[in-house]
């Protein structure tokens, strides 16, 4: 590899790398005012005072991660199964145009328009309304994810199950599901992350009821208080690069 | 007669695939259906197995009607051109899995796959997954996979289609011994000419969704519509000093 070509890497690298390591670096930040460039105070405080005194931080640390692996799982499972009733049917082509209604209204206007009935079933403001909301933008995703896998072959998969004596479910717990194993997993973790880092939806339907991390990070944000925001952010960027590290070294290796 | 099909049709649309077709088979035989691809083959097939609803007519076996039942009810193993051994199983746990599902005890079903993986001449490859397979050793562990379950019909649909010569040949052999072996009855769908004559004990030509059935081999080969003429025409016509 030419010198050229690293230095070029490098850089890629650092640009990848430094947003994370500025969030790290002013979430243990203090008194950092114009124009001194470096902060004032350097230190534990900011992240104690939340543990301690903020301790509503780590409640909607764990509300977040909650909210996103019920959505996850419910986006998935659900959406697995549906994905092939409707890929075999008749009418395919116009329910996929329904699945794909949230995104090209947009999952915030979404939200607007379904407001009312939030309202009148009495789930806005809980937990299981911004969990049925964020359902409502998952499932479609992971509906339009399987379509790939009910191709033609996995038919004849299906075909060959039961012409040598097994059932449709037998069919499906035996073969289907450890073929669609890798494909699973992936959309478990899309789907988290649609959940996790969902604000306009979450807002509009939590009523600021439900702080989720996201947020708690546009709170402080809108409250000026950088530092606080920074250690939103890292407790909101780590559990998805964790996923993603997982999801890479696991799973994507075995599918290619 | 084992297998008795009756005025069988099957329209896709406005498409007439089989068009009342009729067909009889005694046990332990097994007839090749010659037919260009289109012509309806595969269609007959998914309709005896079951996968696939008929229009009209009826299919028999050992003198009991199948309208009505499921695919698994049925007993009938159809078995594709491709090999589609399972991608997360062995060797041993494709060849096992149809008795699996019969929840055959696990002790019985090691016994008959290692008698099975011994005919198949697949010694030492019974925990290899299928990918580090060839294409002939893959196609092998799918007959053992219908075999072992000792359907009452197989149905093969071109499953030499995709081997090479040599392989073909070898695979060839390999069924009519495993077909001696457990008596099996099948339907062996090809569109090669001489895989159709080596293959069946009886011989029919599929053409435009309808069958036809020769009395005897003699017939097929005197038939200008099987082919069969031109063929030996052709390599003669190579032999021709003047060629």
């Amino acid at each position: 590899m030419s010198n050229i070509k690293r230095l070029a890497l490098f850089f890629l690298g650092l640009g990848i790398l430094f947003p994370f390591a500025y969030l790290a670096f002013l979430s243990f930040s203090g008194a950092w005012f114009f124009p001194e460039v470096l902060p004032g105070y350097f230190g534990l405080k900011n992240w104690k005072e939340i543990l301690s005194t903020e301790s509503d931080m780590g409640f909607s640390f764990f509300s977040s991660l909650g909210i996103s692996l019920l959505v996850a799982t419910l986006g998935t499972g659900t959406g697995f199964i549906w994905s092939k009733s409707i890929a075999y049917h008749a009418q395919k082509e116009s329910w996929l145009v329904l699945a794909y209604f949230p995104y090209m209204l947009s999952p915030v206007v979404l939200a607007a328009c379904l407001n009312f009935f939030f309202l009148k079933s009495g789930l806005s403001g809980t937990w299981q309304g911004v969990v049925l909301g964020q359902y409502l933008v998952a499932f479609p995703y992971s509906v339009i994810f399987f379509q790939a896998f009910w191709n033609h072959r996995t038919r004849q998969f299906e075909q060959l199950v039961l012409t040598l004596g097994g059932s449709s479910n037998q069919a499906f717990v035996q073969v289907l599901l450890p073929l669609a194993k890798g494909m699973i997993l992936v959309c478990f973790f899309q789907t988290f992350l649609i959940s996790w880092f969902e604000y306009g939806l979450t807002a509009l339907i939590g009523v600021g009821k439900v702080q989720t991390l996201t947020v708690k990070v546009f709170l402080y944000i809108k409250e000026a208080n950088f530092y606080y925001g920074a250690i939103a952010c890292c407790l909101l960027v780590w559990p998805p690069v964790i996923l993603l590290y997982l999801n890479k070294r696991f799973v994507y290796n075995r599918l290619v | 007669m084992f297998l008795e099909v009756k005025q069988l049709s099957k329209s896709f649309q406005k498409d007439l695939i089989v068009d009342r077709l009729s067909l009889s088979l005694d046990q332990h035989r097994t007839l090749s259906i010659l037919g260009r691809s289109g012509c309806g083959k595969t269609t007959l097939l998914k309709l005896i197995a079951g996968l696939e609803t008929a229009d009209q007519g009826s299919i028999w076996v050992n003198g009991e009607e199948m309208s009505g039942k499921t695919p698994a009810e049925r007993k009938i193993v159809y078995l594709y051109q491709e090999d589609l051994l399972f991608p997360h199983l062995t060797v041993r746990g494709n060849i096992g899995f149809g008795l699996k599902l019969q929840k055959v005890a696990p002790s019985q079903i090691a016994e008959q796959v290692d008698l099975m993986i011994e005919r198949l001449e697949l010694q030492g490859q019974g925990d290899k997954m299928p990918q580090q397979l060839s294409g002939g050793q893959r196609q092998r562990v799918s007959f053992g996979r219908a075999i072992i379950t000792n359907p009452r019909l197989l149905l093969l649909d071109e499953p030499f289609g995709s081997l090479d010569v040599g392989t073909r040949q070898r695979m060839q052999e390999l069924f009519k011994e495993l077909a001696a072996i457990y008596g099996i009855t099948s339907l062996f769908v090809t569109h090669d000419l001489k895989e159709a004559i080596l293959m069946g004990d009886d011989i029919g030509l599929m053409k435009k969704g309808s069958l036809q059935i020769y009395s005897d081999k003699q017939d097929f080969l005197l038939d200008p519509q099987t082919g069969v003429r031109s063929e030996i025409e052709f390599w003669e016509s190579l032999l021709k000093p003047n060629y």
